[in-house]
């Protein structure tokens, strides 16, 4: 490492000559040191996948979850130092509740995004902290449905608020990721602040990444999701499901010889399976996709081997 | 509400607590008829156009519609200087609300932070204000905040003090889905009754139409019994 | 708990409530206007200040500098509109100095409504604001609460009714200068005429647009002290005497001892007392 011995890398908040922070580098060296993690953002709904590494035969299976619930709609997987992905998580929740406190209603996942970035990136700037060792993807379905002001009493006519234009949805899927210099993509809306103009299609709308992929394996991870056609916006959430556990499986593949276990969650539209909520994906639904997965996988080896016997 | 000009210190019924709620001497009162509906295609605002100092009118052609975004828009009745500071501080936090999320605040955040200030400050404050918005997505929303600082979403609010005189004529004549005529005309009539009943209401008629096509005002005066001339924008 | 105390507030009203009577504030009866024309604005006030019953000052200025361009007409406790117009002021230059813009008549009116209203109307300033600015001719008044009003003409103080008498019967639109000038000057002098709180002189100040700013401190003088009619002189003799005695200097220095001063200014210091 070039960084070493020059000095430059030995406090934050400190420049290199060619322009570089060694700080945040060594932080994502930590992040990629991680479990392999990933987002799907499907056209119904999102899926947040971690591979989570046995570190111990002693830990409880199924404990110690790695993906968190921030708001009812929004949940957050990270790839990195635990503590350092649970600060995070710690602030995410207080955002999502300071905007609950103001605008009496659930924070909008770019927001959130973004207020996040604002953090993480803080973290960068002073002598007295260290960068945050971890990439977090931040998951989120805005909802599409009328939102009411928690607290206020009455619903308004009974035939609905007047003058809605047809087709003009809003919410839909989000899923952004931050990395510990505080970089994160949102996309931006074509609504701007003096003329608001409504997507006739949610689905392609809000959100940074079609996928995301961060961890060890996130190289290999980030080749499968490419394959998907995301942008395309017709997986469903039941097939983004299957191919977030299969990418796990997949990006497991350099590292096998340690255990791991699939942790799972999604969040689907307000019609959907999960209503909206950030929901842990059922057991029998994600073993369904590992055995899928695994399945996927020694159909790879068989083809290789039936190309071996030509 | 009239305070009578240069009182204070009104004790209440027990003679020992004294009326904080009661405007200072002095102060500038907007003795009112507001109110806001629901049509078939976005929402209506209208309010009279007096304001008093006690028994003086201190403005004859008063704007009691304010704009705090571009197609949320509020009536404000109680002080004046009270639901001015009010109107000033939300309209602040919307614009900033417009550029950091680089999306239009809807009327429900609008109503929300109306909410938080007339609450926290209920002690402080005398405001009842209705918030009317339109926005694509979810059409016209009409949220009233009376005194305390209560947040009611409805189909049509009425508020200040001439709102007492047409709980029974608006009750009566509201309709859901009007046509945009339809509900000028409701509000123009609703509010001219209030008016005639109301001596701490009175002047011209304001109103705002909010609909996709944007905020439109309209005045009637009553030089000619709130004929007209109608749009003025 | 940072901030102002209220408590006494609620003992005051309810002495108050029981017939005991709170002390009166200074404050100034007043009657200030302005009206907009086609080019500019005027404003106008009279100059008494009254402290209770008593004319403290019979041609003082209730017309304050904001900026060039800016002025202030000022109603209520005399020293609250002194010093809150000297405070916009002073911050209406900082402002202007660091945006490099002329100050704009809202921006001072925002100012000093944000201002007042954080004083809960403790501050008694009632205020005309008039000017020009880039973005044209504006006119406001200010209540001490905090509330603002945008009008073609306005009125303030004890004497605005008697003023705004006068606009609603003879303002019209399309006003000239001299023609807003006038009928300024005519609301004053109703107020001056017509009640107790106001009197004296008619000072009018005119910001046009292009133009500079003109004060003209006491516009008109309605009423000037007139030469008497009669003289209440009482010739030398008017009072009869029944005797007449002179006593001389030499028969006063029988009783005391005279010494005669020359005009010399040391003379207090040669003279040695209590030595």
């Amino acid at each position: 490492m070039t960084s070493i011995g020059t000095g430059y890398d030995l406090s934050n908040s400190v420049f290199s000559p060619d322009g570089r922070n060694f700080q945040v580098e060594y932080a994502v060296k930590a992040v990629e040191n991680g479990g392999t993690a990933v987002g799907i953002r499907c056209k119904d709904g999102v899926v947040l996948a971690v591979e989570k590494i046995i570190t111990s035969k002693l830990l409880k299976p199924g404990a110690n979850k790695r993906i968190a619930t921030v708001d009812r709609h929004v949940g957050i997987v990270s790839a990195g130092l635990v503590p350092d992905g649970r600060h995070f998580v710690s602030r995410a929740r207080d955002e999502a509740s300071s905007w609950r406190g103001v605008y009496k209603g659930p924070i909008p996942t770019s927001a959130l995004a973004n207020r996040l970035g604002g953090y993480v990136q803080a973290y960068t700037l002073y002598s007295s902290v260290r960068p945050f060792g971890t990439t977090a993807i931040v998951a989120g379905w805005d909802s599409e449905a009328e939102l009411a002001v928690d607290g206020q009493v009455g619903t308004g006519p009974s035939s609905g608020s007047g003058g809605k234009v047809e087709g003009a949805k809003g919410g839909g899927p989000g899923l952004y990721m931050i990395e510990p210099s505080g970089l994160y993509w949102v996309s931006s809306t074509s609504a701007s602040a003096s003329s608001p103009i409504y997507h006739p299609n949610p689905t392609i709308l809000p959100g940074g990444y079609y996928g995301a992929a961060t961890g060890k394996g996130r190289q290999a991870a980030k080749a499968e999701l490419e394959k998907l056609d995301l942008s395309s916006g017709n997986l469903s959430l039941a097939d983004g499901v299957k191919e977030a556990a299969r990418i796990i499986y997949v990006a497991h593949e350099d590292s096998k010889d340690k255990e791991f276990e699939l942790e799972m969650s999604w969040i689907s539209s307000v019609d959907g399976p999960t209503k909206g909520r950030h929901e842990e994906v059922p057991k029998e639904l994600r073993e369904e996709a590992e055995k899928a997965a695994k399945r996927a996988l020694e159909g790879e080896d068989e083809e290789e081997e039936e190309k071996m016997e030509e | 509400m009239v305070a009578p000009h240069g009182v204070t210190g009104m004790l209440g019924e027990d003679g020992i607590h004294v009326d904080m709620q009661h405007l200072k001497s002095g102060e500038v009162n907007l003795g009112t008829s507001i109110m806001a509906i629901n049509f078939k295609d976005g929402v209506i605002l209208g309010a009279d156009s007096r304001t008093t100092t006690g028994a003086y009118i201190a403005n004859r052609v008063t704007d009691k519609l304010t704009q705090v975004h571009d197609t949320i828009w509020c009536c404000r009745s109680g002080s004046a200087a009270d639901t001015q500071a009010v109107a000033d501080i939300v309209s602040y936090h919307l614009n900033m609300y417009g550029v950091t999320n680089n999306e239009a605040p809807s009327t429900q955040v609008a109503a929300s932070l109306f909410q938080e200030l007339c609450y926290e400050n209920k002690d402080a404050l005398s405001a009842g204000i209705i918030i009317a918005g339109y926005d694509p997505r979810h059409g016209g929303q009409v949220y009233s905040i009376p005194l305390g600082g209560s947040l009611h979403k409805q189909s049509f609010a009425i508020g200040g003090s001439g709102s007492t005189y047409i709980y029974g004529y608006t009750d009566a004549h509201w309709r859901e889905q009007m046509t945009e005529q339809e509900g000028i005309d409701f509000v123009r009539s609703a509010l001219q009754e209030a008016i005639k009943w109301d001596g701490s209401s009175g002047g011209v008629i304001r109103l705002v139409v909010l609909t996709k096509k944007g905020a439109v005002r309209h005045l009637y005066l009553p030089d000619n019994g709130y004929t007209g001339p109608g749009v003025t924008n | 708990m940072p901030g102002f105390d209220f408590s006494n507030f609620n003992r005051n009203s309810a002495l108050h409530a029981r017939g005991v009577p709170l002390p009166k504030a200074t404050s100034t009866g007043t009657t200030i206007v302005g009206c907009v024309y086609d080019n500019g604005v005027v404003i106008a006030a009279d100059t008494r200040a009254t402290s209770g019953p008593i004319v403290a000052d019979k041609n003082c200025e209730k017309l304050h500098y904001i900026a060039p361009k800016i002025w202030c007409a000022g109603a209520g406790t005399a020293a609250d509109t002194e010093f809150t117009t000297a405070l916009i002021s002073s911050n209406v230059e900082l402002h202007s100095l660091s945006t490099g813009r002329d100050p704009r008549v809202i921006t001072c009116m925002t100012m000093l409504k944000q201002h007042l209203f954080r004083y809960q109307g403790h501050i008694g300033a009632y205020l005309v604001v008039a000017g020009v600015d880039p973005t044209g001719v504006g006119l406001y008044t200010v209540h001490a609460h905090g509330s603002t009003d945008k009008l073609p003409y306005v009125t303030m103080g004890s004497g605005s009714l008697a003023a705004m008498s006068v606009f609603e019967s003879t303002w019209q639109p399309d006003l000239d200068k001299q023609g807003a000038i006038t009928l300024c000057a005519e609301a004053i002098k109703a107020g001056i005429f017509n009640d107790l709180g106001s009197g004296s002189n008619v000072d009018v100040c005119v910001i046009e647009k292009d133009k500079p700013t003109q004060l003209m401190r006491n516009y008109e003088k309605p009423n000037e002290r007139g030469t008497k009619e009669r003289n209440y002189r009482f010739p030398r003799g008017t009072t009869a005497w029944l005797n007449q005695k002179i006593i001389s200097k030499e028969d006063m220095k029988k009783y005391v001892t005279i010494e005669t001063l020359s005009g010399d200014d040391n003379l207090a210091e040669k003279m040695e007392v209590d030595s």
